[in-house]
């Protein structure tokens, strides 16, 4: 639409754009600057933005003792990953086909995770967020490798059976989570799956399969039938040609859907509450700090809320670019 | 495609929605009908509609009802305007839109659990808002009936406001350029462009955020779990959260099932326009 060029126009929407950016980021700021204080700085009459930091909130939550002789190991540890991390991020700079350098990081990175509980005495919430991790990345492998088959079937099948498929699955997303906890924990018991990520997966592919295939199957809508006649004319089948053709031009599709499936798995609460005993997720570890009248409670809370946004808000944001493509391409218009 | 192959395509995804979410309804439909607590779990007792009757009787489920409908009588339009307002600030500028936009998702991608906890300390007694509305405005914030509700709805606010404007700013990167042209050669001005091309082509959007805003709505459960610190006094529970309550607080498993199909029903009757109106779209388009 038409720009206005006129100066105090711009300077006025620059200013309100900074105001809602102040609005939305300064309680997240906050909690970063209390989890690095003492908790009588944090406990002050008068807000204090002014402090020496300590490093104490993060270490109380992640270590089970205070940093001992091991320390270093664990540091180099976590610095080693940080690198598979930049390495990751930098594939198409290195002279080796993009899969072989995931493959390795990942693998890698999957050693590195597992040996460092071994080097440095961690505490429960490292647990947590191992658990949130092979829960996350379990639900996002199932949950998108069988919603795009779907989601193209979907697009593809114009038939009365697709509609009500469609319209069911957007039945099953208005239902209540609590109407599903119940049953899911009854199956759970009844499955001997209680407790495990198995289950948590499953259940949580469930949830987000509707919201999935719908916005998968918009996707699909937009490419020409052409592309993959071409490749069934080669002789392909429809499987093949779906995933040596199709699937390629999709990835930013994939890539958005996949990143509001990240949210759900990662953020979930109730579900992992209710389905869970010990093998808590972040978002249940953390809950355990939402009472408690001790002073260095503040500090605790604050850095375990650091702690677990962190991760998904740095995903988030490196991927913010695709976000805006996928969503800006049609995906939202069923 | 023939049906065959759909099947082939279509199966697992719709065998993980029919195997894990149709047994747990008709389990709900089944258990909403019987007596069941935490004791007699292994004998429920067949009441038939007691369970109903007594929850259509019980004032804490209105109450929970109309705080819920308030909620979102409130929230779902709040976000829509908020978000179509910034959507549309972001659009006239190119400069750090990036940070902008970026800044934006922290509220939104941040685990509920957690960021109702931040906004909940923001306002405590010490907190940052407490402090600054207390020398500003000199109003001490009292936790009360009055302002957590309030808080609630703000907190719902807050966190969503940036999905709908991420929406609506992609949405409005697709306007249709011819259009857009016309009407500039016709000197039309910013608000009637606005009027006469934007708000038709976001009318989709504004109904899929309409849509996914009403539904997460009428769930809304961990802020009031967390901004409440489960005491009744404040009068702001919604309807998952008394679902959640009589169900593992005062463990009536049957009623609390009944009022899960009860929920179902609600949910369904305030989507039929929006069912309606995306069912027409999908049969014009085919």
């Amino acid at each position: 639409m038409t720009r206005t060029n006129h100066p105090l126009a711009r300077l006025i929407i620059y200013i309100a754009l900074a105001l809602f950016t102040v609005y939305n980021v300064f309680p997240f700021a906050w909690t970063i600057m209390n989890s690095v204080k003492l908790p009588k700085d944090a406990n002050a009459r008068i807000p204090r933005f002014v402090f020496t930091p300590t490093g104490e909130n993060y270490s109380e939550l992640w270590l089970n003792m205070r940093p001992d002789a091991f320390a270093p190991y664990g540091l180099a540890l976590i610095l080693i990953f940080c690198a598979l991390a930049v390495i990751c991020l930098s594939a198409n700079r290195i002279p080796a086909p993009n899969s072989a350098v995931y493959i390795g990081c990942i693998f890698a990175g999957v050693i590195v995770a597992l040996a460092l509980p071994e080097v440095v005495n961690t505490a429960e919430f490292y647990d947590y967020l191992i658990n949130s991790v092979i829960v996350t990345v379990g639900t996002l492998c199932v949950s998108l490798s069988i919603g795009a088959l779907a989601g193209y079937g979907l697009a593809r099948y114009r038939h009365v059976v697709s509609v009500y498929i469609l319209v069911i699955a957007l039945a099953f997303r208005s239902l209540p989570s609590l109407a599903l906890v119940l049953p899911f924990y009854y199956l759970g018991q009844l499955s001997g799956l209680y407790d495990t990520h198995i289950l948590l997966i499953f259940c949580l592919v469930a949830v987000n399969q509707p919201f999935t295939i719908w916005m998968l199957r918009s996707f699909f809508m937009e490419i020409p039938r052409e592309i993959e006649e071409a490749a069934m004319i080669d002789g392909a089948g429809r499987l093949k040609s779906f995933i040596s053709v199709i699937v390629p031009i999709m990835w930013p599709g994939i890539i958005t859907t996949g990143l509001f499936t990240l949210l759900l798995a990662y953020n979930d609460f109730l579900l992992a509450r209710i389905l869970t005993q010990i093998n808590w997720t972040l978002p249940v570890g953390i809950a355990q700090f939402t009472g408690g009248e001790d002073p260095g409670h503040v500090t605790l809370a604050a850095a375990g809320s650091v702690s677990v946004t962190l991760p998904i808000l740095v995903v988030i944001i490196f991927f913010q670019k695709y976000l805006i493509r996928g969503l800006a391409s049609g995906a939202v218009k069923g | 495609m023939n049906r065959g192959t759909f099947s082939l395509f279509v199966g697992p995804s719709v065998f993980i929605m029919l195997a894990l979410m149709t047994l747990p309804l008709l389990a709900s439909v089944v258990l909403g009908l019987h007596f069941i607590t935490f004791r007699n779990l292994d004998e429920p007792l067949w009441i038939g509609f007691k369970n109903y009757q007594e929850v259509l009787a019980d004032p804490e489920f209105w109450d929970s009802l109309e705080f819920t409908l308030l909620f979102i009588a409130i929230a779902v339009p709040a976000r829509i305007v908020l978000g179509l307002l910034f959507a549309l600030l972001l659009d006239q500028i190119t400069r750090f839109r990036g940070v902008f936009i970026a800044a934006a998702l922290v509220p939104f991608v941040m685990t509920p659990v957690v960021g109702t906890l931040i906004f909940r300390d923001m306002f405590d007694r010490g907190g940052p808002y407490w402090y600054w509305m207390q020398q500003l405005f000199d109003y001490r914030l009292f936790m009360n009936s009055t302002t957590v509700p309030l808080l609630i709805i703000f907190h719902s606010i807050w966190t969503a406001t940036p999905f709908a404007m991420i929406v609506l700013f992609a949405g409005l990167q697709t306007l249709p350029q011819e259009s857009l042209e016309a009407a500039r050669v016709d000197g039309a001005t910013w608000l009637r462009q606005l009027w006469h091309v934007a708000m038709p082509h976001l009318r989709s959007l504004f109904i899929f955020i309409g849509l996914i805003s009403i539904m997460d709505s009428y769930r809304v459960f961990d802020s009031v779990f967390v901004l409440t610190q489960q005491n009744p006094i404040y009068d702001a529970e919604t309807i998952m959260y008394y679902n959640f309550q009589v169900a593992l607080s005062f463990g009536r498993l049957g009623k609390a099932n009944a009022m899960s199909v009860l929920t179902v029903l609600g949910i369904f009757v305030v989507l039929i326009p929006f069912l309606v109106m995306t069912y027409r779209e999908q049969t014009e388009e085919a």
